[in-house]
């Protein structure tokens, strides 16, 4: 069975007839071919490679249908960098090498835009929130370190800043 | 051997040159790959642990929309058997070798083991195609366990061998009846180890492309894609210059899983042949679980010799793995047994060795390569075994190692391991610092009256930094050597080209470093190309820590080797006499070749390479112009090692046998730390890798080899919230005497260190209860009944 749906993802709308049982995680992979979003665990649930934002919270866009996001609006780790400038985020991660391989590094980078907007600032908070995504290269040292880092960055920001820094 | 650069940018903590792709979303991983025409593969696997396959119906699939073709071992029994001379060890000791197709045409060995691939237009269409496959098995009776293996009347894996004992081998140095004629003590323990490994985020995944002028390409996740392309071209008849592999630009992690020659790659081959078109598998998470990453799964009956002052004098180990079926290509199942009893004595000092190893197939999934390769087992028992010999002799853990520990390098093994350098007894101290050992007693004495149980535990071992040809001829088939092509562009900048297949280790920015340093220039003048068999130099890949020793040294010294032809060059252009035109007489400085003896006479490199490359003419006719320079680097004398010590404070809870670990200290040698943040990195990644496996991680079988864990949340990798938050790194390295740096690799190792430093640490909180952790899992479970079967409870404990 088919289903018309309507994807926006960083901005961009994407409209196809889909398979019901198309995962979200591929329809950003292949219909929309943003392939930054990557698949570790294979429907699981449990790698959290895959994790996206998904109208403002980090989802596993593995554990999801594209035709339960129809209407929504997504952001991938291509739509980080607004206007080609780096988000915190990614200054971060790439000043205290919070990856090796990478493979993980977009579920890691989307789950930390959902902790961003908390105001959960602890290492135990930090850690918890973070535990979602697996990363077997770093063992998160250096994960943990960007993290706050990044926090750093966007909490001497102007509300303005934030929120530009946040459009989901 | 000195760097001769001035300004050099070894050792400076650079951002790396990768990320700003991979921040970006940009990587190009091996499932992102589209090609035009491209089908499906999809493997339908046993789920026996051994049974004889009575019949394959493949009527209802082939009818299915979508399906183009399946195929099973029928269509392979013809094809001769995978195992050929170059991929299996060649090692010394008593070798069987199991004979196997690329899909199994009577019986099957172990649960997850590839019966038949289908293949489909589409991902989707796979899930329901394999499900129409029917399959008649008839199970035979397995078995599991490595010691029933051993007994007559076990279930044979292979009938005609008598036994299902893969691979033998008794190595022995020194005089070992000495040792324990000459002891005062003699401790005696087993150490099991369970199977457990890696898991990449990314799993095993291929493209197959097959036409009539170029022949095969293959896009694989492999860490070695010069190996896999002879054994390819061997395997499936092709000439070598029709077989191409490919690994991706980038490439999710592998710690050793995607080295093996696995038979997907070749089945994928096999059907874009025979369809002419191209043909993608993905493997997933469960295919993984079943098939790759499992290591360790060693049992060690070990015997030490030990004089009154904790003197160790000899040691023998008997030693049991479990291979599972043996059926992988390069490894075979028991490469990385023989390395870890190689490496069993590790950093001590111990004049007398003898081990028997015995490697035994079982209805397991085959060994295959992880990180800390054969060694993890065996640096849990060895470094266990003088935590409990110090008990029994009243010496302090820290002593037993100062005591035990090499202290003059290089140093050779007994049983031939050559150690160029280091240096134990500063990183013990440095240890010991850290983690405050001083004063720790008198804590641990005031902890334990407030009902509290705090322990410390030390760790110490070698760690190889990359494999001689050597030692890697015999155990894999493949030369040790570091290969780089330094060629320098016509606008000055460097192309570094290497047989080797980073795949997170960071080669990008620290060859960069290197080379940069070497030729006066930035990193960003440099960059670096891998992965592709037609246009790089045959190299044995990335694995065992050989980048920074083997690899960059020899890009190092090509980059060297060219300096004299920029010299050439350069004093033609500055009108010098000819015969100043030498290395010696310029320096290297800010992308400027300078005339040593007058700065201001100076060119750049780009006009060098400007000239030599696209305006010869303006060079005397017959001119050296090749700015291009292979270099294979294989060093004086065989093993660079760096010597590192671990240390870990825990608190153990004595009521639910649960722990913390309230600080972790890693003492490393890393030679010359290339770049410090990208060595800090490979240590962190080993600390939890290490931990990961001593604690939770474990691929779990039952009694008739059906695997209990297939999904992550089974097979339980820690998460950020699972790892200690104080993990200190501290730099103790030696440089290397055989390495034009001094560098060492880092990164292969270190998960070796952890779980003996962590069960010496959990014994000690726990030493009123006087218990002996002889095995891995540090499960709390574990911990818990090895208090309750002490005898004392905490409450009689605390009040000692």
């Amino acid at each position: 069975m088919k289903t018309p749906v309507r994807i926006t993802i960083n901005g961009e709308p994407y409209e196809a007839t889909v398979e019901n049982r198309l995962l979200l995680v591929d329809f950003i992979r292949e219909v929309a071919q943003l392939t930054g979003t990557h698949v570790g665990c294979s429907v699981e649930g449990r790698c959290g490679v895959c994790t996206v934002i998904l109208d403002g919270k980090a989802v596993k866009s593995c554990l999801m249908l594209a035709v339960q996001a129809d209407g929504s609006s997504v952001l991938t780790i291509e739509g980080l960098a607004a206007a080609g400038r780096l988000h915190p985020i990614q200054e971060a991660f790439w000043e205290k090498h919070g990856l090796q391989c990478g493979f993980c590094t977009p579920g890691q980078m989307m789950t930390l835009y959902g902790l961003l907007k908390s105001p959960k600032r602890t290492d135990e908070e930090i850690r918890e929130a973070m535990s979602g995504v697996l990363c077997p290269c770093t063992g998160y040292v250096h994960i943990i370190e960007a993290v706050k880092a990044a926090m750093a960055k966007v909490d001497q920001m102007t509300p303005a800043e934030r929120a530009a820094l946040f459009p989901l | 051997m000195a760097s001769a650069t001035l300004d050099t940018w070894v050792g400076k903590s650079l951002k790396r040159k990768e990320d700003g792709r991979l921040i970006r979303g940009e990587g190009q991983y091996l499932s992102d790959m589209v090609v035009p025409r491209m089908l499906c593969m999809g493997i339908i696997r046993s789920p026996h642990a051994h049974a004889m396959i009575k019949s394959i119906d493949i009527s209802r699939a082939l009818a299915m929309p979508g399906v183009v073709t399946l195929v099973t071992g029928q269509d392979f029994k013809n094809w001769k058997t995978i195992i050929s001379d170059a991929s299996i060890p060649n090692l010394p000791g008593e070798t069987k070798r199991p004979l196997y197709h690329p899909l199994p045409v009577e019986k099957v060995y172990h649960v997850g083991e590839p019966v038949a691939a289908v293949v489909t237009r589409s991902k989707y269409q796979l899930e329901d195609a394999m499900d129409l496959v029917d399959i008649d098995y008839e199970p035979i009776p397995a078995v599991i366990d490595a010691e029933e293996a051993m007994k007559p009347g076990a279930p044979l894996l292979y009938p005609e061998w008598g036994d299902n004992l893969i691979y033998h081998q008794r190595i022995t140095g020194g005089d070992i009846n000495k040792a324990f004629a000459d002891a005062d003590l003699v401790v005696k323990e087993r150490f099991e180890c369970h199977r457990c490994g890696a898991q990449p985020m990314e799993t095993r995944s291929c493209i197959a492309i097959y036409d009539a002028a170029q022949g095969l390409t293959l896009w694989a996740t492999t860490q070695r894609p010069h190996n896999i392309r002879d054994l390819l071209a061997d395997y499936l008849e092709i000439p070598h210059d029709k077989v191409r592999v490919i690994q991706p630009r980038d490439m999710g992690s592998g710690y050793g899983t995607k080295a093996p020659f696995y038979r997907e790659d070749i089945v994928a081959c096999a059907l874009a042949i025979k369809l002419r078109q191209p043909v993608k598998w993905v493997e997933n998470r469960m295919e993984s679980l079943m098939n790759v990453g499992q290591e360790r799964d060693q049992i060690h009956y070990v015997e030490a010799a030990l004089r009154k002052d904790g003197k160790i004098l000899g040691i023998r180990d008997k030693m049991i793995a479990n291979d599972g079926d043996g059926q992988v290509g390069i490894y075979g199942g028991f490469a990385m047994p023989h390395l870890g009893a190689m490496y069993f004595i590790n950093g001590n000092d111990i004049p007398a060795v003898d081990i028997d190893l015995n490697c035994v197939v079982t209805n397991k999934a085959s060994l295959t390569p992880v990180r800390s390769f054969g060694s993890y087992a065996g640096r849990f028992a060895i470094d266990r075994i003088i935590d409990i010999a110090g008990h029994k002799l009243g010496i302090d853990p820290l002593e037993m190692r100062r005591r035990n520990a090499i202290k003059n390098f290089p140093h050779t093994t007994p049983i031939g391991i050559y150690v160029d350098s280091g240096d134990f007894m500063t990183g013990l101290s440095k240890a010991a610092a850290a983690i405050h050992y001083e004063s720790f007693r008198e804590e641990q004495a005031a902890a334990r009256k407030q009902g509290r149980y705090l322990g410390v535990g030390f760790g110490m071992g070698i760690e190889l930094s990359g494999v001689p040809s050597e030692v890697l001829v015999e155990l894999e088939n493949t030369p040790g050597y570091g290969v780089a092509t330094v060629k320098i562009d016509a606008q000055g900048k460097v192309q570094v080209a290497e047989g080797d297949s980073p795949h997170g280790q960071s080669h990008e920015t620290t060859f960069a470093q290197a080379v940069a340093s070497e030729l006066g220039l930035t990193p960003d003048d440099v960059y670096i190309t891998y992965g592709d068999t037609f246009s790089t130099p045959f190299a044995t890949g990335t694995l065992g820590s050989r980048g920074a020793s083997y690899t960059i040294s020899a890009a190092v010294l090509a980059a060297r080797a060219l300096r004299p032809k920029i010299c050439q060059v350069a004093a033609h252009l500055l009108k010098l006499p000819k015969e100043e035109a030498s290395d010696a007489n310029f320096s290297f400085e800010n992308g400027q070749v300078i005339w040593k003896k007058e700065p201001s006479k100076r060119v750049s490199l780009r006009d060098v390479a400007h000239t030599a490359i696209l305006a010869p003419t303006r060079l005397p006719l017959g001119s050296d112009i090749n700015l291009e320079q292979t270099y294979h680097f294989e060093a004086a004398a065989p093993g660079m090692h760096s010597c590192n010590v671990h240390a870990i404070k825990v608190e153990v809870f004595p009521e639910t046998g649960t722990y913390k670990i309230l600080k972790y200290v890693a003492v490393d040698d890393c030679g010359v730390p290339i770049n410090p943040m990208i060595v800090r990195g490979q240590i962190h990644g080993g600390i939890w890798m290490g931990l990961g496996n001593a604690t939770s991680e474990e691929y779990v079988y039952d009694e008739n080899g059906q695997q209990l864990s297939l999904t992550l949340l089974d097979y339980h990798m820690l998460s950020a919230a699972d790892m200690p938050s104080d993990i200190e790194v501290i730099d103790n390295s030696v440089p290397s005497p055989h390495t034009p740096l001094g560098s060492k690799g880092k990164g292969e190792g270190v998960p070796g260190m952890v779980p003996a430093t962590l069960a010496n640490a959990i014994e000690d909180a726990l030493s009123p209860f006087a218990i002996t952790i002889n095995k891995l899992p540090l499960r709390p479970e574990y911990i818990w009944r090895l208090i309750h079967s002490s005898g004392k409870t905490s409450t009689q404990s605390a009040d000692r």
